[in-house]
C-alpha cells in the first residue's frame, strides 16, 4: 500500500483539492469495484455522510484500508472526502439506485475520464490488432506512473477494466486488448 | 411475492449422525413447509444444523426419520431442481469463469452451444460480462462469488439454496452483494424465485428473506418461523428492523 501512515494522511487537512487529481497524483488505489460499491451502498443506508474514523471502526477496518476504498471511491467520482468525512456525491446516489449491468456503464464512463486510463486506451489504439502483452503493458504503466508498483497498478487496470468492459485479458496468452466487442 | 403453491415440505424430519463416540442428533422434528416464490432465510448458531438442511433439500442426504416431499413427492435421490452457492465459492482454478459457469450444464448434458449461451446469459445477469476468460486466481472474493452465483443460476434451478454466501467475504463486498442479490432475484428474466440462505448473521437474514426460520441449537430445532413484513430496501435504522432483530435474538438465545 501506498500510505504506510494512513493516519497522516490529508483526510484531516483540507477537502478543497479537485478529487480526481488528487486521487490520481497517488496512482491507482489497489481496491476491487465490489467494496467500491459496497461503500457507496453503506453511505447511502448512513443518509449519505459518515466519519471516516467512525467508518473504519464499524466496518473493523484497518483506517489504511479503509481510506483506499474511499479513494477509489472518490477517483471514480462516487464521493467526496470533506474535512475528515466521507460524503456521497449524486453519481454515487444514482450508481445505488441503479441495476447491475447500468452501474457498469456509469463506472466506465467515469473510467474514460481518467488520464491513466486514456493513456492506456490510447496506447491499445496504436498498438497491432489493438492488443498488447502483459509485458508491454506492464513497461507502458511504469512509464506513466514511475513511482508506483506496475504490477499492482496492472492489476487495477484490469479489474476495473474487465468490469467496466472496456480492457479484456487473456491470463494464458498474457494479451490485453481493448474490449470493443461489448454492446454499449 | 410469496404465497405460491408448496414447494417442498420438511415432515417431522430428524437427522442424525453415527460418529465413534456414539450417535449425534443433530436436527430435531422440523416440520415446515416452503412456497414457490419465497426467499426464506435459516438462521441460528454454529452447530444449530443449518447447512444439514440445505444437503436435504439437495437430496444429498436422507433423514433418518421424517421425509422430505418435493412437490409432493417423497425425495428419494439428488434433487435436481435445486442448486447450491457455497460459502467458499468451490471454483474450479483452473477453469475460466465462464468455463465455471458451464459446469453445471454440462453435469446436466446440455449441449455445448446451449450451454455457453446460457452461461453467457447469467454472466451478464450477474454483471460479470468482461470476466469471461478470467481465472477464479485473478478475481477478488466479490467476483469470485459472482461466478458461484452464475453457475448455480445458469441451470435455472426451482429452489436455489446459499449457504452463508457472503461470510467469507469483507465487510463492504458483502453489502454490495447482497444489494445485487435482491437486484437478481426481482429480475423478471430470471426464472430461478424460491431462495433457502442459510446465515448466521440475524440483520443478514432480515434484510433478504420473506421469511425467517430461526433454528435453535443440540439439537437444531424450529425456535420460530417469520414473515418478514418490510419494503425492499430496508434499512437496518429502520424501528420495525430493530424489532425483528430483537426477536430473532431472543429466539436463539
Amino acid at each position: 500500500m501506498d500510505h504506510p501512515d494512513g493516519a497522516n494522511s490529508n483526510s484531516n487537512t483540507s477537502g478543497a483539492q479537485p478529487p480526481a487529481s488528487t486521487a490520481e497524483a497517488h496512482g491507482l488505489p489497489q481496491i476491487g469495484i465490489s467494496e467500491i460499491l459496497g461503500l457507496v451502498e453503506l453511505l447511502k443506508s448512513k443518509g449519505g455522510r459518515e466519519d471516516i474514523y467512525k467508518l473504519a471502526a464499524e466496518l473493523k477496518m484497518e483506517f489504511g484500508d479503509t481510506l483506499t476504498v474511499i479513494r477509489g471511491a472518490e477517483l471514480l467520482g462516487l464521493v467526496h472526502t470533506p474535512g475528515g468525512d466521507v460524503v456521497i456525491e449524486a453519481l454515487g446516489e444514482k450508481v445505488s439506485r441503479s441495476r447491475i449491468n447500468d452501474r457498469k456503464k456509469i463506472i466506465c464512463e467515469q473510467l474514460k475520464k481518467i488520464s491513466l486510463f486514456q493513456s492506456v486506451t490510447h496506447f491499445l489504439h496504436d498498438m497491432d490488432e489493438q492488443r498488447a502483452t502483459r509485458d508491454q503493458l506492464l513497461e507502458k504503466l511504469a512509464e506513466l506512473l514511475p513511482n508506483e508498483n506496475a504490477e499492482q497498478t496492472f492489476q487495477t487496470v484490469v479489474n476495473w477494466g474487465r468490469y467496466a468492459e472496456l480492457f479484456g485479458y487473456n491470463g494464458d496468452s498474457e494479451s490485453f486488448y481493448l474490449d470493443t466487442e461489448s454492446g454499449k | 411475492m410469496p404465497n405460491g403453491p408448496t414447494l417442498f415440505q420438511f415432515e417431522h424430519v430428524t437427522q442424525k449422525f453415527t460418529l465413534p463416540q456414539g450417535d449425534v442428533t443433530v436436527l430435531r422434528d422440523i416440520h415446515f413447509e416452503a412456497k414457490e416464490g419465497e426467499f426464506i432465510a435459516i438462521v441460528g448458531p454454529s452447530g444449530a444444523g443449518k447447512s444439514t438442511m440445505l444437503r436435504l433439500i439437495n437430496g444429498l442426504l436422507k433423514p433418518t426419520e421424517g421425509r422430505i416431499l418435493y412437490k409432493g413427492q417423497p425425495l428419494k435421490d439428488i434433487n435436481l431442481e435445486a442448486a447450491m452457492v457455497f460459502q467458499n465459492f468451490a471454483l474450479l482454478p483452473w477453469l475460466t469463469v465462464a468455463q465455471n459457469v458451464e459446469l453445471g450444464l454440462e453435469a446436466r448434458g446440455v449441449e455445448p452451444h446451449a450451454r455457453r449461451k446460457k452461461a453467457a446469459f447469467y454472466i451478464d445477469k450477474v454483471g460479470l460480462d468482461g470476466y469471461e476468460e478470467a481465472y477464479p486466481r485473478e478475481l477478488s472474493g466479490g467476483m469470485k462469488q459472482r461466478v458461484g452465483l452464475a453457475r448455480a443460476l445458469a441451470v435455472e434451478p426451482e429452489v436455489l439454496l446459499m449457504d452463508e454466501p457472503f461470510s467469507a467475504l469483507d465487510a463492504l463486498t458483502s453489502i454490495n452483494l447482497r444489494d445485487e442479490l435482491i437486484d437478481i432475484w426481482s429480475d423478471r428474466d430470471i426464472p430461478v424465485n424460491t431462495v433457502v440462505m442459510v446465515t448466521h448473521m440475524i440483520e443478514e437474514a432480515i434484510e433478504l428473506a420473506d421469511r425467517v426460520l430461526v433454528l435453535s441449537s443440540r439439537p437444531g430445532h424450529i425456535a420460530g418461523d417469520l414473515k418478514i413484513e418490510l419494503p425492499r430496501p430496508r434499512d437496518k435504522r429502520d424501528r420495525q428492523f430493530t424489532e425483528y432483530v430483537d426477536r430473532i435474538f431472543s429466539l436463539i438465545a
